[in-house]
């Protein structure tokens, strides 16, 4: 059995290699992007189950990137990550059906909960 | 027997001496007046007149000579010399008849005629002389009769003679137009003249001083007239021992209001100088002062009146902006207005002062010297550099979002590795119990935690952590820099450097959603004060940055781009900012480097930035405008020259 494959965007370096060492031992497979248009690309060319990314991010925000990955990849759960979670506009997280929106910085514990529930099989 | 000093001119008129006319010895009768007369004797009546008409004191007519003397007689009748007729005896009763027409005297030619005639003549001649002196007199008399009346008649004075009872004997003209009396001969002065001019200026005790010979000023008498007050210069002068007096009442009025003019104009400008904000000095063509107000003399710290003749270069001439301005004044004319210079006082402190300098030209055009005003602005220098920081701070509270997201991202995943190493040393922990149990408990856990991975995350964990609490070091570092207040020196500095420094720091804050391009020119040096242009490029960052966020959240894409270029021109350099953000409103485009114009929220701008930069830029010698980019947003691009601001 393959393990469930989880994309995550962050335009810092540092943030998708401490996620990477918080979520190694959940047994999954993690592809990271440093922004929207790898991230989209690796939608194309992967079969994610779950995208979670950064809001703030040039070029393209997190919320215009999980849209566009909806369009791609619509059965992949999607989550936001934002430091600013008061400033997400929250009609748009229902209406991109968002499974949750994830204050930074995060509680390691928390986050693997929230995956685990959409990544379990 | 000589008349006087002034020979007398006879003129004899006689007949040739002949068998007919024998000579009555006329000439020589007349030659015994002596060297005192002298004499011409002539035979016609034509010659004898041209005589008379070039001057004669006597004609001496001989009776015989028939028509011509008859010629003679009639001729000088009206006017002229006395004609004393002689003849011999036969012609004793015609001459006669000759003598009722006319002619001053007659003698007959007897045996005493060598001694009557002289003394005819001479009684002639002299009385001759008596009425031509009284004639000159009476018409000079007359002359100055006519020349008194006209005097009299014209002077622009009222005058009144006075009798010793104080009662009008005449007055001129002047004086009965002035007062509007007619016919006032013979009334006391007090029933011709105002009763208010008579008392103003007690001008009945003017006259009894007058008269009595005592010392008497002028005085001014006043009378309503209408709306108005007349005044009057009066004087008193006693003409004769009887005690008549001349009352001379000269109109001043005009020359009284005129006079007042000139005091309360002169009170005015007096007034507006003396208590004016700011320090006046005039100074004459050499450069010295020749009148002060005393905030000049505040400002420059000098004692009341101790400005006076000493050259102002003495305060103004130590720094060239001030001491230029008077000096273009003085010597081309120039107005030169609201300089800035350095004024040296007289404790040696160096006081900022704003300084306008103008021309002082006479009523026709001539140069006199310069009028330099000026104020110390050490006040408003240091107000402005208030706002000068006042408004960096501002621009650095705009950029908080920024900062706060950079922080937070380091932050973040400062926190995070924290939670994993503790974490991995609760692993570590529970590898140290199992080693306490047995090797084999001790290598079943280490298989299960992977202890090779373990050890790698755990150091990456710290790496990591050191490397964000290094980035926020930074941060923090830029920010306390940029908050430095810069000193005020004008140093020659490279301005891709300055740009590019700035642009560091406030692209830290904007990263995460602004891509910054940059192409930069070869500078020359620029003179400037770099703290204030690093200042101007922050607020034209930040404004590029806030017009690309103002896009987004106007439902724009996310994120934009800024391009910084910096390209080298005739006489200095030029850096442009320019954005793909929301872009300035037409309407707006002509207000925007006014201050307190802003389009921002309450606690987004100052609307102080923008004219802050204009300000600064301007204070460069440079220049600031904005313009559309082409595709949308603004592109803002500042012009400065590489010799800093040229001398004012």
């Amino acid at each position: 059995m393959t393990p469930p494959t989880l994309l995550v965007v962050d335009d810092e370096a540092r943030i998708l290699s401490v996620l990477q060492r918080a979520l190694r031992r959940e047994g999954w497979r993690i592809l990271t992007a440093g922004n929207a248009t790898d991230a989209l690309r690796i939608l194309e060319a992967e079969p994610v189950d779950a995208v979670l990314t950064d809001h703030k991010m040039p070029r393209m925000s997190g919320l215009d990137l999980l849209e566009a990955a909806a369009g791609r990849r619509p059965a992949a759960a999607r989550f936001l990550i934002s430091g600013w979670p008061d400033e997400v506009p929250a009609e748009r997280l229902n209406a991109l059906g968002i499974r949750a929106l994830i204050p930074k910085p995060w509680d390691d514990a928390e986050l693997r909960r929230v995956l685990r529930d959409s990544l379990a099989r | 027997m000589g008349l006087s000093r002034d020979p007398v001119r006879i003129v004899v008129v006689e007949p040739l001496a002949s068998a007919d006319h024998p000579s009555l010895g006329t000439a020589e009768a007349l030659r015994r007046i002596g060297r005192g007369a002298r004499l011409e004797v002539v035979n016609d009546a034509e010659a004898a007149l041209e005589l008379v008409r070039r001057r004669a004191d006597l004609v001496v007519l001989d009776r015989r000579l028939g028509k011509p003397a008859e010629r003679v007689l009639t001729a000088l009748r009206q006017s002229g010399p006395p004609v004393v007729i002689v003849t011999d005896r036969a012609g004793a009763e015609a001459a006669l008849e000759t003598f009722r027409k006319g002619a001053a005297d007659c003698v007959t030619a007897s045996t005493d005629y060598g001694e009557v005639l002289p003394v005819v003549a001479l009684e002639q001649i002299r009385s001759h002389r008596r009425r031509e002196a009284r004639r000159a007199e009476r018409h000079r008399i007359r002359s100055l009769e006519r020349i008194h009346a006209a005097i009299v008649d014209q002077f622009p004075a009222a005058l009144a003679v006075l009798d010793a009872a104080g009662c009008v004997v005449t007055v001129n003209p002047e004086f009965e137009r002035a007062f509007g009396v007619g016919a006032p001969e013979g009334k006391p002065l007090a029933e011709i003249l105002p009763a208010d001019l008579l008392e103003s200026a007690d001008l009945i005790e003017l006259l009894a001083r007058a008269r009595s010979g005592a010392e008497r000023a002028p005085r001014i008498a006043r009378m309503r007239d209408g709306e108005r007050t007349r005044a009057f210069d009066a004087r008193a002068e006693r003409l004769d021992p009887e005690g008549q007096l001349l009352l001379v009442l000269a109109d001043v009025t005009e020359r009284e209001r005129l006079a007042k003019n000139v005091r309360d104009l002169r009170r005015y400008l007096e007034n507006i100088i003396q208590n004016m904000s700011s320090g006046l000095v005039v100074v004459d063509d050499a450069g010295r002062v020749a009148a002060s107000n005393p905030m000049a003399e505040q400002i420059l710290g000098e004692a009341r009146g101790a400005l006076r003749g000493r050259a102002a270069a003495e305060w103004f001439g130590h720094a060239a902006a001030a001491d230029g301005s008077i000096t273009r004044s003085l010597r081309a004319g120039a107005r030169v207005r609201g300089a800035e210079g350095v004024a040296t006082r007289a404790d040696g402190r160096s006081v900022p002062v704003a300084i306008s300098s103008s021309p002082l030209l006479d009523a026709d055009g001539t140069q006199l010297g310069a009028v330099v005003i000026f104020s110390d602005v050490a006040e408003l220098v240091q107000l402005q550099s208030q706002v000068l920081h006042t408004e960096k701070m501002a621009s650095l509270g705009r950029l908080a979002a920024g900062v706060a997201h950079e922080i937070n991202n380091p932050m973040g995943f400062v926190h995070a590795n924290l939670a994993q190493m503790t974490e991995y040393l609760g692993d570590v922990g529970r590898l140290l119990d199992a080693a306490r149990v047995g090797p084999e408990r001790f290598a079943a856990l280490a298989h299960e935690l992977d202890v090779e991975m373990l050890l790698q995350d755990f150091g990456q964990s710290i790496r990591e952590s050191q490397e964000g609490s290094e980035r926020i070091r930074h941060i923090v570092q830029d920010l306390r820099a940029f908050a430095h207040r810069g000193d005020g020196e004008w140093v020659d500095a490279d301005l891709n450097r300055c740009v590019d420094g700035t642009a560091h720091i406030v692209w830290t804050m904007m990263k995460h959603s602004v891509v910054l391009r940059k192409d930069y020119g070869p500078l020359p040096p620029v003179r400037c004060h770099p703290k204030q242009l690093e200042q101007v490029f922050m607020n034209l960052l930040v404004n590029a940055y806030q017009a690309i966020e103002a896009r987004a959240a106007r439902g724009g894409a996310a994120g934009g781009e800024i391009l910084l270029r910096t390209a080298p021109v005739a006489e200095g350099v030029v850096v442009s900012v320019s954005d793909d953000g929301v872009g300035i409103a037409a309407e707006h485009a002509d207000r925007v480097f006014e201050p307190f114009f802003t389009t921002k929220e309450v606690g987004e701008g100052t609307g102080l930035g923008l004219s802050t930069s204009f300000e600064i830029v301007r204070r460069h010698g440079g220049s600031i405008r904005s313009f559309p980019r082409e595709g949308g947003g603004t592109t803002f691009e500042v012009y400065l020259p590489k010799q800093g601001p040229p001398a004012p």
